[in-house]
């Protein structure tokens, strides 16, 4: 049930059906609380193990009642207790051992449930009209089963907006029939195109360890440089798209988390088209307060520049720490915090040297972008190696070549990505061009019928021929 | 991808489907799924050609009169077939038992020690040239071995399970064997069924009153989930046959599963045909090997009663094989399990029983002796295993075939 298996689109479609045998507010509410709950039932079968996680919902409950009634002189000391008890619950490795809980307990969506509460908690104590949260909505709101796996991180506002409307949002036949377009094709994602990704990863993993000749190891590096970015991108987004659909199906709209990120030409573009909720949770909380508080400090204006670069890096730091507990991540964060303001400075830099103008002619450029959006997504799959691999796998991969040839392997990977995501945006513009009336052809609702039934048979033949267990959402770990 | 979601998301109200789309959209979806089940068809088609037309296929010379009896063989009959892997076309040549024995069936010559071979396709040599089986390549190695003259007649055939066996043992005691060795492999058991037990009727009615019997079986000695797993196992497994499926798998296991590790872990992540080597319970290949125990306590019963010792061996498959070659499997995992089992299962109804999996640890890259796809062993495996299977019956299990200095002479004095 935490996969995008065939058991979880059919368990999301029966309850979008059962929820829509009535408009009323109520009944859908009824609906999704009671599925919300059977889900975590099929996802752990002893209760106990549940009781951290509803300590912590009755503490980020209790919070929001504190804030709400007026105590928001020192928001952040209130906020302490909830940072603190998410971070216990997450067994951060730089907690003393003798510290945490030894017996086990469910954290699965737990970091997903602590940005929704932050988020409520910091909008209660920032607004000055106290909106009160009901402890149902705040349930319905933290515990919604399409969000609760991996996401997106949607803002209370939006959900109550939907959820909780009295006149639901339209559901017709040509939403449902995008919605079933879009479970199938999440479907094919995480199912065939991941798995398929990742037996390409794990078969460049054992080559890169074998005797074989230098070409052959050359190869399986050059595989496993670009696979893993393709790999992560088609397994998330595809539960995503699942979770989207089904969520709308049940009259609620989540917020998109990608936007085609391999378009991305710069390292700041990628991280607005990438896992876009917590990039934008971690720029409302993190990156803007600070950015304020040390412009309130630092009045310099020749400073203003550098303080944002400093704010990236700070934030996306954080981003990139959040993925995992152990020191791999801290890498992960360094490289990711570190890229994003190189990024920063380089446009800065080059600003500077060849003023505003030219500068921007020059990010339109059809060559520099598509180096740029070579080079983004080779920076990122570099980035991932200390995000797919602990210490041991690292050493081994890096020691299989020599530091030349790994520097070959990732040249070349980066000029064929540049070709392959310059000619891949063309043939999109270029598909996307064939107009009919309605719009592009590529998006009608009768393209759509055709490949949506072309990856449904697909997904069905692959799965039942691989016939393995759905693979697992990388970010349900996280 | 086109991201894109309903544009008309709000509460604007949305525009209304045109009434031929509810026709158009349905029909296109399914000319769509038509068009490339029909397409794939012909590319599979185009890319194995199975046979040339000249040849007859192997179809033509099995038949399976009564289901429960399984296949048997046209007397002297003469196909051919062509799997995927396999380099050439491979001939079968049935006698005039309908056995593919590489030799006429009728009494044995005087003063040779015959052993009649028993199993399914690992046995039958499927995909494999007759003189280069292990029922071609066994008695060989023994005579070379014991000095005696050996020869080995070969009554198995495909999809010859534990509980087809019992049926057609008259024609094995007919052979007049001085030993009978019964070749499994982890399939045999995988397609142990509790049908037997209606298997009298079954012969005898009609299609309506079988169909009721089988769906009275399915639900009586197993859980509904069990049944409708079951059911749906057999659909893919239907599915799992036609030929652009067949063609999509090889080219799939050829391309990813070339590293033994990987393969070993994908079918282990497989579950349902590992669950022999899982060492925690499970339900399914415990139901199996009661029904085993049922169909050898029927074997080893007639042979005792026609006085020839029956042998028993388990051949590995390929996943099997790589574990105990590498000396490593994942925890929970067992690779000798099911051959423990077998031993006790056989030993508890007089058999005797011959283990040759743990000579599997001497054998590297023991992927290279078996077709990637199909799950049997080729003419390499076949060699390999004839080799083991010599050293095990000569090391004394079987007094007769005990390497000895008697010579042939003075094996037919002491008789």
């Amino acid at each position: 049930m935490d996969t995008a298996s065939f058991q979880f689109v059919l368990f999301g479609l029966v309850a979008a059906l059962v929820s829509n045998l009535s408009r009323s507010r109520i009944w859908r509410s009824i609906v999704l609380l009671l599925t919300s709950l059977v889900f975590l039932g099929l996802l752990a079968h002893n209760p106990i193990v549940f009781l951290p996680l509803a300590v912590f919902l009755l503490l980020g409950y209790i919070t929001h009642v504190i804030l709400q009634r007026g105590w928001t002189r020192s928001v952040g000391w209130i906020l302490c207790p909830v940072i603190f008890g998410y971070i216990w619950l997450k067994k951060y490795t730089f907690l003393p051992e003798a510290f945490l809980s030894c017996s086990p307990y469910f954290t699965l969506g737990l970091s997903y449930i602590f940005f929704r509460v932050m988020h409520l908690l910091i909008e209660t104590g920032d607004t000055s009209e106290k909106r009160r949260v009901g402890l149902g909505a705040y349930l319905l709101y933290t515990l919604n089963f399409t969000t609760f796996i991996s996401g997106p991180i949607q803002r209370y506002d939006e959900f109550a907006r939907d959820q909780i409307a009295s006149d639901p949002i339209p559901l017709g036949p040509r939403v449902i029939g995008l919605q079933l377009e879009r479970i199938i094709r999440g479907f094919f994602k995480v199912n065939v195109l991941a798995m398929l990704f990742h037996l390409v990863q794990e078969d460049a993993l054992a080559q890169l360890f074998h005797p074989l000749p230098l070409s052959f190891r050359l190869y399986a590096a050059f595989k496993l440089a670009v696979v893993y970015p393709l790999f992560l991108y088609a397994n998330f987004s595809g539960y995503i798209d699942i979770v989207i659909a089904m969520a709308r199906l049940m009259r609620v709209r989540l917020p998109e988390n990608f936007d085609r990120p391999f378009s991305a030409s710069s390292v700041l573009e990628f991280w607005t088209r990438w896992h876009i909720t917590l990039s934008t949770w971690f720029k409302t909380y993190v990156y803007n307060p600070l950015l304020i508080a040390l412009m309130r400090r630092i009045s310099l204006r020749v400073m203003e520049p550098l303080l944002g670069v400093f704010c990236f890096f700070v934030t996306f730091f954080l981003v990139g720490i959040w993925h995992g507990r152990t020191s791999e991540f801290v890498i992960f964060g360094l490289l990711t915090g570190g890229g994003i303001s190189i990024n920063k400075l380089w446009q800065l830099g080059l600003t500077r040297a060849i003023g505003r103008q030219r500068y921007k002619a020059l990010a339109n450029d059809f060559v520099y972008v598509a180096f740029g959006r070579g080079l983004t997504f080779i920076w990122f799959a570099f980035t991932l190696s200390w995000f797919w691999a602990d210490w041991k796998q690292i050493d081994r991969v890096f020691a299989a070549l020599s530091v030349v040839q790994w520097l070959g392997v990732w040249l070349a990977a980066w000029l064929c990505a540049t070709v392959v995501l310059a000619s891949w945006e063309w043939l999109f513009a270029a598909l996307l061009s064939i107009r009919s009336l309605e719009g592009p052809v590529l998006t009608s609702r009768y393209v759509r019928v055709v490949y949506a039934s072309a990856l449904g048979l697909i997904a069905m033949v692959m799965t039942a021929l691989l016939n393995q267990p759905a693979p697992d959402v990388v970010y349900k770990a996280f | 991808m086109i991201q894109s979601n309903d544009k008309s998301n709000g509460h604007m109200k949305e525009a209304k489907l045109p009434r031929r789309d509810w026709i158009l959209m349905p029909m296109l979806s399914l000319l769509t799924i038509g068009l490339m089940i029909g397409s794939a068809e012909l590319i599979a088609d185009r890319m194995n050609p199975v046979l040339r037309d000249s040849l007859k296929p192997m179809s033509q010379c099995l038949i399976m009169s009564v289901p429960a009896d399984g296949y048997s063989a046209l007397p002297d009959s003469d196909c051919w077939d062509k799997e995927l892997e396999a380099p050439v076309e491979i001939e079968y040549r049935f006698n005039s038992c309908g056995h593919r024995a590489g030799m006429e069936c009728g009494p044995k010559p005087p003063g040779n020690y015959r052993i009649v071979m028993i199993g399914a396709s690992t046995a039958f040599g499927f995909s494999v040239p007759r003189e280069k089986t292990i029922a071609a390549l066994l008695p060989t190695k023994l005579s070379l071995q014991t000095g005696r003259k050996i020869e080995l007649y070969n009554e198995s055939m495909l999809s010859r399970h534990p509980s087809v066996v019992p049926k057609h043992f008259d024609e094995v005691v007919a052979a007049s064997p001085d030993m009978i060795l019964w070749v499994l492999q982890p399939t045999d058991i995988e397609n142990e069924s509790p049908e037997k037990a209606w298997e009298p009727n079954s012969a005898k009615t009609g299609f309506w009153a079988r169909a009721k019997i089988r769906i009275k079986v399915l639900f009586m000695t197993e859980s509904i989930p069990d049944a409708v797993r079951h059911l749906w196992n057999r659909g893919v497994a239907v599915f799992d046959e036609t030929a652009p499926v067949v063609q999509l798998q090889f080219l799939l296991e050829k391309a990813f599963y070339e590293d033994p590790r990987l393969y070993m872990k994908h079918y282990l992540m497989g579950g349902g045909d590992s669950g022999f080597m899982q060492l925690q319970t499970n339900a399914d290949w415990q139901n199996r090997l009661r029904y085993f125990d049922r169909d050898a306590a029927d074997t080893l019963g007639r042979a005792k009663a026609a006085g020839v010792p029956l042998v028993v061996v388990l051949l590995p498959n390929l996943p099997q094989a790589i574990m105990i070659s590498m000396g490593e499997w994942p925890e929970g995992f067992d690779p000798y399990k099911l051959d423990r089992e077998l031993r006790t299962i056989v030993t508890s109804h007089g058999g005797t029983y011959i283990d040759i999996l743990s000579d599997f640890r001497t054998i590297p890259n023991p992927e290279r002796a078996f077709f990637p796809w199909n799950p049997h062993p080729n003419a390499d495996g076949h060699a390999i295993i004839a080799d083991l299977l010599t050293k095990r019956l000569t090391s004394g299990t079987i007094s007769a075939l005990k390497v000895t200095s008697q010579t042939q002479a003075e094996f037919e004095k002491g008789k």
